[in-house]
């Protein structure tokens, strides 16, 4: 018989039988798992790439949603834009993106329950009109703040957010916040795949905020096309139809049906190693 | 108004021996001394119209909007106590942003009215709460387009199974009354306040019923608002007003399916107007005189 | 004489379709000090008399700045004020927070003018027994809202509110017309005389009874007393005295010595 201390006062395991922990969790013994949340992102969406120019921002990510490795949906739009100085670009989880794309659909309609005026849609009399709309800079603070509770609570949204527009002084702004609540700036960003090939592209283009005061908008779009063909040689979760959008002072320009033009396979020639080749 | 200290009008919730519950009558009594606010539901789209009377000189000019917008696509106008207003007000939002958090898209308005008239009447009920002092009036767009689903990717099969029905329309203008005793109707043309009979009499003559054909456009809604707005006036002359208004078409429409404020130039237009007939009346009454 | 039976709690409507418990708490704010407020394109400011108990004792707090970009002035019950500013605040800081813009003015009353109305809607609340004025600078430019117990919340180019302020806003409406293109210490003038206005015979404006709290497009909200009005108080009353009647000029003279 056990004289030891930790079995004073328990039921003799010779006469009860040995006690049953399964309700326990699995640290004491039992069969209980710790509650897990999200655990991985299901369909997906790849990188999203963003620029800042003289006057703007250009944004761009494909119309692909990946489940696993299946190309699962090819007409999901990833930018959302949200008034005519912001757009957000998802990458990641899918059904993420929709929740937080319904988020800031009620909070465009919050905003609008005091700035509803026909008069300020057609530029206004005083430019004041249409100060309080909410800036690219306020949209970002918001959204990173929501992605930083929601992994405090071990229950992140499974996303890499690209918030670009112009900030409350009207300059080009752009900024990310991802599931960790993690924020950065830059020049130039891209989410995923594209923060490893497009990033060293689009930092040669705008080494830094001064390259990129000097960049014109046209130099800022041909960069950043170039930047989804090369995703797409060699990103196999991407796509060749995206989705493009330019915000400047003149408001949103969204195009949801780009092509890749000008494609150049030749390099694949030269690839070797992979699949049934043998030479 | 007989009964009257009998003691049956001290507390809400409590009927009088004849079957009323006279602190909602009362509460109507604060709604009839309110500013004219009026709806009017046209072929396509919906105009609200208010008599703001200034009360002060202090004030600030075209500042204080009492006309508010609930969702994207419609608004509310009302007559009587301005916090009850805001009150109100602010459970139309609440209900429209929880119909979109369980439905994915807008809050139609006949059911936008049905939880409005619901959550009025519960102050009705109770002898811990007072009934609202407020007739208010909620206007706004149905669409008739087919609305992405908020949040929604792709675009779905384009025929057969879970593919799109051709030509469906539905939707559509709509306008609603609902008072302090949480009773609602849907109206073709609604007033409120002071001047709710002249409102009333005027909005009688204008075309608005759609079965007869040839209902009157948004446009000419907008100039017969403001014009009914300055017939309601008249028997509070002396008292100086502004004039606030809000309209809302289809998708296809001025507003592009969103509740918002008349462009100031329409609206001084409209004014003009509405002033011009006023003196017309008059130098027809004194020809008449004469 | 017939007892008025209406007048009990805020949930009984007279037959007149009147809240009178509301009403009651509008006379709260009539027994506070007067407060006056005005907006120009540029700036809006508040100046406010402050009390004191007895010779020895402090004056109260009229004027409370609640975020950089704007302040409150209160009359009535004080303690009911600060419920209040306290709200305010946090709201403020709410806003810096999650969006990282400062709230709006007619945002944070609309929300006080919710919150008051509650209170005269349910049976077991009071409503508050104090009026504000709000004023400051936001992203729409300078604005003054005046806010009342009942909940009515209201935008003004000036206002007054406490006790005798109908003289200060008769000053106010006389002198409507300039404000707009006041220039901060022009507009910081024209407060104090209306304040005065509203002043008993025998009171006067000193560096210890007067309060002023100034914002501009390009100034935060900040809050001026003592020593830092004495300028203003002398300027003010020097300009003024020669319009006046002498005595008055006089007693004005006296008090910046």
């Amino acid at each position: 018989m056990n004289h030891f201390p930790e079995a004073w006062g328990r039921p003799r395991d010779e006469i009860y039988g040995a006690y049953n922990p399964t309700y326990l969790p699995s640290s004491l013994g039992g069969a209980h798992q710790p509650t897990t949340r999200t655990q991985s992102p299901i369909v997906t969406g790849t990188s999203v790439l963003a620029l800042k120019f003289s006057t703007g921002v250009v944004i761009a990510a494909d119309n692909l949603a990946s489940y696993g490795s299946l190309a699962r949906f090819t007409d999901v739009h990833r930018l959302k834009p949200f008034n005519k100085r912001a757009v957000v670009g998802f990458g990641g989880d899918v059904s993420d993106m929709q929740y937080l794309d319904r988020l800031l659909n009620s909070l465009d309609v919050e905003e609008n329950y005091t700035s509803s005026t026909g008069d300020s849609k057609q530029g206004g009399e005083e430019g004041l009109v249409d100060a309080p709309l909410m800036s690219a800079k306020n949209l970002h603070t918001y959204l990173a703040k929501v992605m930083y509770k929601r992994r405090t609570d071990f229950n992140p949204l499974w996303n890499a957010l690209l918030i670009v527009g112009l900030d409350d002084q009207s300059q080009p702004f752009l900024a990310s916040a991802d599931l960790l609540g993690t924020t950065f700036s830059a020049p130039s960003l891209a989410t995923g795949f594209g923060a490893h090939l497009a990033q060293p592209i689009l930092r040669r283009v705008v080494p830094n905020e001064a390259a990129s005061r000097e960049l014109s908008r046209e130099k800022a779009v041909e960069a950043i096309k170039e930047c989804m063909k090369v995703l797409f040689y060699r990103d196999a979760r991407s796509m060749n139809e995206y989705s493009i959008a330019v915000v400047d002072e003149n408001g949103v320009e969204l195009s949801e049906n780009e092509k890749l033009e000008n494609q150049s396979w030749a390099f694949a020639d030269r690839i070797k190693g992979y699949g049934t080749q043998v030479v | 108004m007989t009964s009257i200290g009998t003691g049956y009008d001290l507390s809400n919730s409590v009927f009088s021996p004849d079957g009323r519950n006279f602190q909602v009558e009362y509460a109507v009594k604060a709604v009839e001394n309110g500013g004219t606010a009026i709806g009017i539901r046209c072929k396509d789209g919906v105009v609200l119209a208010l008599e703001k009377l200034v009360t002060s000189k202090l004030l600030k000019k075209d500042a204080n909007k009492r006309i508010a917008t609930v969702d994207r696509n419609a608004g509310v106008v009302h007559s009587g106590l301005l916090p009850d207003g805001r009150h109100f007000v602010s459970r139309a939002r609440d209900e429209a942003s929880s119909w979109r958090g369980t439905y994915k898209a807008p809050i139609p308005g006949s059911a936008l009215a049905n939880r409005m008239g619901a959550y009025v009447q519960a102050y009705t009920l109770y002898n811990s709460v007072r009934p609202f002092g407020i007739t208010a009036i909620i206007g706004g767009y149905d669409a008739e387009t087919e609305l992405s689903v908020d949040g929604a990717v792709g675009n779905g099969p384009k025929v057969g199974a879970g593919g799109k029905t051709q030509g469906v329309k539905e939707g559509g203008p709509f306008l609603y009354m609902v008072e302090p005793s949480g009773l609602y109707w849907g109206y073709y043309g609604a007033a409120t306040g002071k001047g709710r009979q002249a409102a009333k009499a005027e909005l009688e003559k204008l075309k608005l019923d759609p079965k007869e054909g040839n209902c009157i456009s948004l446009e000419e809604g907008v100039k017969e608002a403001a014009r009914i707005i300055y017939v309601a006036h008249e028997d509070s002359k002396d008292k100086e007003f502004e004039l606030e208004m809000t309209w809302i078409s289809s998708m296809s429409g001025p507003t592009k399916g969103r509740h918002e404020e008349v462009p100031k130039a329409l609206r001084e237009e409209a004014e003009r107007l509405a002033k011009k007939s006023m003196e017309g009346e008059e130098e027809e009454e004194e020809k008449m005189e004469g | 004489m017939f007892r008025n039976n209406y007048d009990n709690d805020s949930v009984t409507f007279s037959p007149q379709g009147r809240i009178f418990q509301v009403e009651y708490a509008q006379e709260a704010v009539k027994q506070g000090s007067v407060v006056v407020g005005i907006v120009s394109k540029t700036h809006a400011v508040l100046a406010a008399i402050k009390r004191n108990a007895e010779e020895l004792s402090s004056y109260q707090r009229k004027i409370i700045p609640i975020d950089t970009h704007y302040g409150i002035a209160l009359a009535g019950l004080a303690s009911d004020a600060r419920v209040l500013s306290n709200f305010m605040k946090q709201q403020s800081l709410a806003s810096r927070l999650t969006y990282a813009r400062p709230i709006l003015l007619s945002d944070i009353t609309a929300r006080i003018g919710d919150r008051a109305q509650t209170n005269t809607q349910h049976y077991g609340k009071r409503p508050y027994g104090v009026g504000l004025l709000i004023a400051g600078v936001d992203a729409r430019g300078p604005h003054l809202f005046e806010f009342q117990p009942s909940g009515v919340t209201v935008e003004c180019v000036a206002g007054g509110i406490g006790a005798r302020s109908q003289m200060a806003r008769t000053y106010l409406e006389r002198n409507l017309d300039e404000f707009e293109n006041c220039g901060r210490e022009e507009l910081v003038k024209h407060a104090l005389r209306a304040l005065k206005d509203s002043l008993s015979q025998d009171k006067e404006l000193t560096v210890e009874n007067t309060s002023l709290g100034v914002a501009g497009m390009e100034e935060n909200f900040k809050l001026y007393e003592g020593e830092e009005i004495a300028g203003w108080l002398e300027t003010t009353f020097e300009n003024k005295a020669e319009g006046e009647t002498g005595a008055e000029g006089g007693e004005g003279m006296e008090v910046d010595t």
